[in-house]
């Protein structure tokens, strides 16, 4: 659990102490550590930090990008897939709602999502047909793990601060993070509970571990190499490890990024045959 | 000496073991992806060749069974180019070659399923003029919202409901679509263009699907973020106003349910076939079921479905004793409006992604009619390349003689095929 700066200022202290006098000295410590921290510079909430972390990974404004989705089982490269994605905010929900339209492999190209929370339609241009599919219906496999990547989870979940750690990133560096727990604030959203790793000096996400309500490890993701997009440094690559094999993993580059007109009226089922990115 | 070795390794195993234990993402993280990759771009043109051999049991007109050889070869091309900013042109066609009897019988049929030019104007408008497919309905097996269905299926190759909406013909049409915040409205004119059904190989064969003048409004709004209903109104020449609306609802994170209805004053069927006038009444069809999919990517589908303008069961029982030649055309008719020729059917789908290995998909069909029993069957097993396919299908006809099923002259069938993309 959360060990702060006064149990280890106590602790340095010394053990010649008796167990009354360290009880009286940390409660005493607290108040005035507390209050002079709290006269200094609030800290930020720790819903505050998730959601200076979600703005890192996705634009505040519509936005239009490529996703490559590379698929590995046993260290060997078995799948390669690329989406073109266009997304913006819900004006009410503050929920990610996004247009995909599938490039490649030649078998699913043209064929199109939208996804608006758990809301899905998928369309293939050659049928004509837009099916409602749910959340658990994989159509095109390794698509559904584009979720944990376009996804506001400030706004769909409830986050406390679980204390501050060293966790080490994608490339095994020691981060100092914020280890955040999220706890869903809506009963249909896909994962139960997260738990979110976040640079404490730039509020970048840094790995999450997301799990079922029977406390499952779904998949472990972590962001990596940060570049400079759309006005931010941006994780352009998320890696996911399956949480049942973990021998199973994925990993989503995501290019050509742009600030995009998405239009409110094209997210929908009807406009779903129409749509084409540029 | 050796003790020492002993103890070294077990200590070094220990070591990487717990290091493991403590790290077991390293693996993951050291995988040779991490390079930046070069994104594909989306391309203009699809295409596919696919190639297919089986063996056909059939029953002949002297009403025994007889095996025979089927050799098929394909080729698919879709279009989708955009010409100039805000106006693109869509393409759509498919060969199909099909040999009987080793090579001896040589049959080929072109289908022009689309060729339209489509012209946004602006972000909320959309014009089309062209042959164009107009899809309407979310059930699986049968879709009473889907109004322009009639004599658009030219070349069947498969039992799979997927196949057969993809490889059907459009209608030609002028076609135009306003778009508002979650509301949608589509206006449609398909005029008449010839009177009779062309069978020659490459015929467009617009007498097919533009016999008649039509014209379809459809209006879909999102009531919610769960509902988003569409509502429909058809006209076809000479005809009663029919309407029509499908609805779908998240029952659960792994279940979709459904409903699709239509109805309006018509005749029956049967008077239809029959060119017979008078008889119109108010007539219902209905497809109403659900999907449900279990976590390792195993899709169910059950689906009812009901046509009121088919024969109930005693009039289905009687039809082919009263009049052949009537049960004949009668069948043809409902075959070519792909409509049921009864009331009331149960229909089965399941998927399996990635079944026991990675890129084996199963599917499997049933459709039972419920008023005569007969009963169709499919079953197809295909596994994926990143370009190519290979799939291994097989069907079956069951029922008694005369029976919507039992009547097929194909009783079983299997057929392995070959698809490669370009």
């Amino acid at each position: 659990m959360y060990s702060g700066p006064v149990s280890t200022l106590v602790s340095l202290l010394g053990k010649q102490l008796d167990m009354k006098k360290r009880q009286f000295i940390t409660a005493v410590l607290s108040v005035v550590l507390g209050c002079s921290a709290s006269a200094a510079v609030a800290k930020p909430s720790a819903q505050e930090i998730l959601a200076a972390s979600d703005a890192i990974r996705n634009p505040d404004h519509p936005f239009g990008l490529t996703t490559t989705l590379t698929e590995y089982r046993d260290g060997k490269q078995t799948d390669v897939s690329t989406l073109a994605v266009y997304s913006r905010a819900d004006k009410e929900s503050g929920q990610f709602r996004s247009l995909i339209r599938f490039i490649a492999p030649a078998r699913d190209a043209n064929k199109l999502m939208l996804k608006t929370g758990n809301d899905l339609w998928f369309y293939d241009p050659s049928n004509k047909a837009s099916i409602r599919i749910s959340p658990q219906q994989r159509l095109l496999g390794q698509a559904a793990n584009g979720d944990v990547v376009t996804f506001n989870l400030a706004k769909d979940y409830r986050a406390t601060l679980s204390g501050e750690e060293e966790v080490l990133d994608a490339d095994r560096q020691k981060r100092n993070s914020y280890k955040l727990t999220l706890a869903a604030t809506k009963p249909d959203v896909t994962y139960h509970h997260i738990e979110a790793w976040i640079d404490s000096a730039n509020n970048r996400p840094v790995k999450a571990r997301f799990y079922s309500e029977s406390n499952r490890l779904l998949k472990t993701a972590y962001y990596r190499q940060y570049e400079n997009q759309l006005g931010a440094e941006r994780p352009t690559e998320t890696l996911i490890i399956d949480g049942l094999d973990p021998k199973w993993v994925t990993v989503l580059r995501f290019t050509n990024w742009a600030a995009r007109d998405v239009p409110e009226a094209w997210l929908q089922r009807d406009y779903l045959p129409r749509f084409k990115p540029e | 000496m050796r003790a020492t070795f002993a103890l070294v390794t077990t200590l070094l195993v220990g070591a990487a073991g717990a290091a493991g234990a403590q790290d077991p993402d390293a693996a993951a993280l050291s995988l040779p992806g991490s390079a930046p990759q070069v994104a594909q771009s989306a391309r203009a043109w699809q295409m596919f060749v696919e190639g297919a051999v089986g063996r056909a049991q059939i029953r002949n007109a002297a009403f025994s069974e007889e095996t025979g050889a089927t050799e098929r070869v394909s080729i698919d091309l879709q279009v989708d180019a955009t010409l100039a900013p805000g106006l693109r042109g869509i393409l759509a066609n498919r060969l199909d070659v099909d040999w009987l009897h080793r090579f001896q019988q040589r049959k080929e049929v072109n289908t022009l399923k689309e060729a339209y030019l489509s012209w946004q104007p602006r972000h909320d408008v959309i014009l089309d003029f062209g042959r164009v497919n107009q899809y309407s309905g979310v059930a699986n097996g049968y879709n009473p919202t889907d109004f322009l269905r009639d004599g658009a299926l030219r070349s069947q190759v498969s039992l799979d409901p997927a196949s057969i909406k993809k490889n059907r013909q459009g209608s030609v049409m002028l076609r135009g679509q306003a778009l508002w915040d979650g509301a949608s409205l589509t206006a449609l004119y398909s005029p008449a263009l010839s009177k009779a059904p062309n069978a020659s190989a490459f015929n467009p064969d617009w007498g097919a699907t533009n016999a008649r003048d039509r014209a379809l409004l459809i209006f879909s709004k999102r009531l919610s973020e769960d509902l988003n209903p569409q509502w429909l109104l058809y006209k076809d020449q000479g005809a009663a106003p029919q309407f029509g609306m499908n609805l779908t609802k998240l029952v659960n994170d792994a279940t979709v349910a459904y409903v699709e209805w239509s109805g309006g004053r018509s005749p029956s069927l049967l008077a239809q076939a029959l060119g017979q006038k008078g008889g119109e009444a108010f007539r219902n069809r209905v497809a109403t079921g659900v999907t449900y999919t279990t976590s390792n990517k195993l899709s169910l589908n059950l689906e009812y479905q009901y046509n009121g303008t088919g024969l109930d069961k005693t009039q289905w029982d009687a039809l082919s004793r009263v009049s052949l030649p009537a049960y004949v055309r009668y069948r043809q008719f409902a075959h070519t409006a792909q409509e049921m020729p009864t009331r009331h059917a149960v229909f089965f789908y399941a998927t399996w992604q990635d079944l026991l290995i990675s890129h084996l998909d199963l599917a499997a069909m049933m459709r039972r009619n419920s008023d005569d029993h007969s009963r169709v069957a499919w079953v197809e097993l295909r596994y994926r390349w990143t370009r190519d396919e290979v799939a291994l299908q097989w069907q079956g006809n069951s029922g008694s003689l005369l029976s919507d099923y039992g009547a097929s002259p194909l009783r079983k069938a299997w057929q392995v095929s070959y698809r490669h993309f370009y």
